[in-house]
């Protein structure tokens, strides 16, 4: 039997509604509320444990309540926590989520949960873990707990996981290749989404477009001639030997090199490990790439201030966004420590 | 901080919500055309790098391509 | 234009006395066929080993794949490439069903090389897993290149398409178990029942992103990089008018079999004259910058529109930067009005979570989606490996590493190896194989 950690607010736990809001995390054995529901149905685990925890208390003292829970849970052993259902309480599903990503990244323990489609804990925290499609409220309690069940036993039997339309949650935005049973080859598909489309019927798309993230536009450098500049590249610019191993796709690592005393990188002393375009111009002239020589020169007409003593480089090619954005960060510290006051990087 | 990318692919760019974006001339070299002379070369960096540099100072209230 | 092609299903292989083919069974003499590989004086090696589908036995790193054809007028199989200029897509020719002929480096692989298992979890990944492959074990003299990740591989891919010839020769004087023929007349004045039917094109986007010749795929002959977009009649590609190049990485790669067997033309031709008029195709191609992408999207557009296209089937050889001018060819037919859908894989990366196609346009509201190249897969050691296994992780394949802080060398000591989809001999069946789709989790 595996064991289930069952995150629940105060009013489900059966201390009280709003006026109980405030309740502090709390740590009970065995199953309290929907939890005796919950045990029924799940087949392979059972629930050992209930978190209980006020919604104002939560939402109010996040930080703390979320310390106080990994703090109470630290000596007990579980396989997955399930949270909720929350239906469309906005503050409980909200609790849920922050709790459920508290657990997933410091205990490593999958995580479960359901809400209402309005309920605005879905859009904060879908792409953390499944969270099951629910009802806007506690009429549909059973067969939310169902679901929840359910995919917890595949999670215990090892039973092949569906994508989240079929096993019914929220997608994470995450996307993998599935092979189609029974087998459609994809100009069979192609063919007869063109047709659909021509007459005018309705077809699926197997790839929705998402909308795109918007970056907050930073403020502009007001004077050019005191700033300090870096110079940063996707393409691939590294010293011959590759010293930091920077992979030639699905890169993962990235490295900084100094050029403080350098006029323009040389060829043969530099050259690039990008292996999604023809190296050969960049080999030849690495300055084609990472323009170090007329930074120089925009250094000694004074146009700019300084100049960043190391250029970053990594690979832009096959690398998930996720490293991206992780290695985004790490060399922003670096600038960030240095003062620097804007960056150029060259994609190729 | 403001950075700015130089890029060929300005559609990627875009798609991914760069803010401050100058394009350059192919993907494999960026700011150089081998086919042309290491002057003609140089020149054209050092325009491509002035466009870069004059955007990190321009005041923008959307994404915005500069072009060389 | 009729072209006529006649079947001979292989069930078999074995090496013996004469090349020929008899119930099912292709008997090759091996020294025979040995000298004749051995014609190109920059073979410095060379074996040939034959896997069949069950086998457990590894194939890596693949380079090319065709199919073993003969032309009954004489004429070459791949004009441009081994013989003279002529017209291809008319006529008929005799081919070697169920088989390819695959060419496999001796030692050295390039970014562009792919893996195929011919049994267990490892078969399902690519089409050539299920077909009888007669692969050419190949080493060259072409020392320039050893050591680079981007490899042009001439003589071990002109090995396999002239060996298409010598196989097929087999077969001319054979009478053929099945014909299958593909007529299509002019786009003018087709019967007025065809003509009442919403009119398609098929633009096929193949790959040309190497400025330096020699690595990009051939029309006739020809880099497809010194190109602007064309009309092709369909049975010229099904014909052998367009080769493979080296560069792609290989589950997204089209190897000469997936043109000479365009799954995208035989589903146009099913419906031809019965839910659409197919027109035939725009042959584009794929672009290292923008204005050159902008071109060839302004010439596909042009096309489509002019031949007055109503709707249009887009499919590129690639990922990544190719994704550019796959979504800028969609954007542009739709903007002429020309209703489109799109056949590609995505790149998710290997968590699943990242942006699928590197540009996105809400225009492109059709898509097919035929794989993810950054899946992990992991596979048990093979009992023969066919080719060298620790290419895959120290010649820079696409889907290969030599080591990695958490996962370790893409090839174990004991043989069992761990790899990103990338690798799998054109694994995402772009061309219109796939039996894969991607699914949000």
């Amino acid at each position: 039997m595996k064991k289930v950690l069952h995150y629940i607010n105060q009013f489900f736990a059966g201390i009280g509604g709003e006026d109980q809001a405030d309740h502090k995390p709390e740590l009970r054995e065995g199953v309290v509320g929907p939890g005796l529901a919950l045990n029924t149905l799940l087949q392979h685990g059972q629930v050992t444990h209930t978190l209980i925890c006020g919604d104002n208390y939560m939402s109010s003292n996040t930080e703390q309540a979320v310390q106080e829970i990994l703090e109470l849970i630290k000596d007990i052993d579980f396989d997955l926590l399930i949270a909720g259902p929350a239906f469309q309480a906005g503050r409980y599903g909200v609790a849920c989520g922050t709790i459920g990503k508290a657990i997933l990244q410091h205990r490593q323990i999958p995580v479960l949960t359901s809400m209402h489609c309005e309920n605005p804990g879905v859009e904060m925290f879908r792409e953390f873990f499944p969270i099951f499609k629910g009802g806007n409220g506690a009429a549909k309690m059973k067969a939310d707990l169902k679901s929840l069940a359910a995919y917890a036993d595949k999670i215990f039997t090892g039973e092949k996981l569906l994508s989240a339309e079929e096993e019914g949650y929220f997608g994470r935005g995450i996307r993998h290749q599935v092979w189609l049973d029974p087998p459609v080859t994809a100009s069979t598909r192609g063919v007869e989404m063109l047709i659909k489309k021509l007459n005018g019927q309705p077809y699926q798309t197997e790839l929705v477009i998402p909308q795109k993230d918007l970056v907050p536009i930073a403020q502009p450098i007001a004077d050019l001639s005191q700033a300090k500049i870096a110079l940063l590249t996707t393409g691939g610019i590294v010293p011959v030997d590759n010293p930091d191993h920077i992979q030639s796709a699905s890169a993962t690592r990235w490295g900084r090199y100094r050029i403080d005393q350098m006029e323009r990188l040389k060829s043969g002393e530099f050259k690039t490990i990008h292996a999604g375009f023809d190296p050969a111009a960049a080999d030849e002239d690495p300055n084609r790439i990472l323009p170090l020589d007329v930074m120089q020169a925009f250094l000694h007409e004074g146009k700019i201030g300084a100049l960043h003593p190391y250029f970053y480089s990594t690979v832009g090619t096959g690398t998930t966004q996720r490293e991206a954005s992780r290695m985004g960060h790490e060399i922003y510290e670096h600038l960030a420590e240095d003062k620097v006051d804007g960056a150029l990087l060259v994609a190729t | 901080m403001p950075i700015v990318l130089l890029c060929n692919l300005v559609p990627v760019a875009q798609s991914v919500g760069v803010n401050r974006i100058v394009p350059t001339i192919s993907i494999p070299y960026p700011l150089g055309n081998p086919a042309t002379s290491m002057e003609e070369q140089y020149k054209l960096r050092y325009q491509v790098v002035e466009t870069a540099l004059k955007a990190l100072t321009t005041p923008i209230t959307e994404p915005c391509v500069f072009k060389v | 234009m009729e072209l006529q092609i006649g079947k001979f299903y292989v069930k078999d292989v074995v090496f013996g006395e004469t090349l020929s083919f008899r119930d099912g069974v292709l008997t090759i003499n091996k020294t025979e066929a040995l000298a004749f590989l051995r014609q190109d004086p920059h073979i410095t090696d060379c074996d040939i080993v034959i896997a069949k589908p069950g086998e457990k036995k590894r194939i890596v790193p693949i380079k090319e794949a065709a199919e073993a054809r003969v032309r009954l007028d004489g004429q070459c199989l791949f004009p441009g490439v081994t013989g003279e200029l002529h017209r291809c897509g008319e006529g008929r020719i005799h081919a070697l069903k169920n088989m390819s002929i695959l060419g496999v480096g001796k030692h050295w692989g390039s970014f562009g090389d792919g893996l195929v298992d011919m049994w267990g979890e490892g078969q399902k990944y690519t089409l050539f897993g299920q077909l009888i492959n007669v692969c050419l074990v190949i080493d060259t003299d072409e020392e320039f290149e050893r050591y680079e990740q981007q490899k042009k591989n001439h003589a071990i891919r002109m090995a396999v398409h002239r060996f298409a010839e010598f196989l097929g020769a087999s077969v001319k004087s054979l009478e053929p178990e099945e014909i299958t023929s593909y007529v299509m007349g002019p786009m003018r004045l087709r019967p007025p029942e065809v003509e009442a039917l919403p009119s398609v094109v098929l633009v096929m986007q193949p790959q040309s992103q190497m400025e330096e010749m020699g690595y990009n795929d051939l029309v006739y002959g020809w880099d497809l990089n010194h190109f602007v977009p064309t009309y092709m009649h369909p049975n010229e590609i099904l014909d052998g008018a367009l080769i493979s190049g080296s560069f792609m990485p290989s589950s997204s790669k089209w190897s000469t079999y997936d043109f000479q067997n365009f799954a995208h033309i035989k589903a146009l031709y099913q419906e031809h004259g019965k839910t659409l008029n197919f027109l035939g195709v725009i042959l584009s191609n794929l672009n290292v910058s923008m204005e050159q992408k902008e071109r060839s999207a302004l010439f596909v557009a042009k096309l489509a529109k002019s031949l007055g296209a109503d709707g249009a089937l887009v499919t590129e050889e690639g990922y990544g930067n190719p994704d550019a001018d796959y979504i800028l060819c969609l954007r542009a037919l739709e903007d002429e009005g020309i209703k489109t859908v799109g056949v590609s894989n995505e790149c998710t990366g290997r968590d699943g979570a990242s942006q699928p196609l590197v540009t996105l346009d809400t225009k492109a509201d059709a898509l097919v989606s035929t794989g993810n190249v950054s899946q992990m897969i992991e596979l048990e050691p093979a009992d023969e490996v066919i080719g060298e296994l620790a290419a895959l992780g120290r010649d820079g394949l696409s889907g290969g590493w030599a080591d990695d802080d958490i996962l370790g060398p893409s090839v174990r000591a004991d043989g069992s190896i761990i790899m990103e989809n990338n690798a799998m001999f054109c694994g995402d069946g772009i061309s219109g194989w796939s039996v894969k789709t991607m699914k949000e989790f």
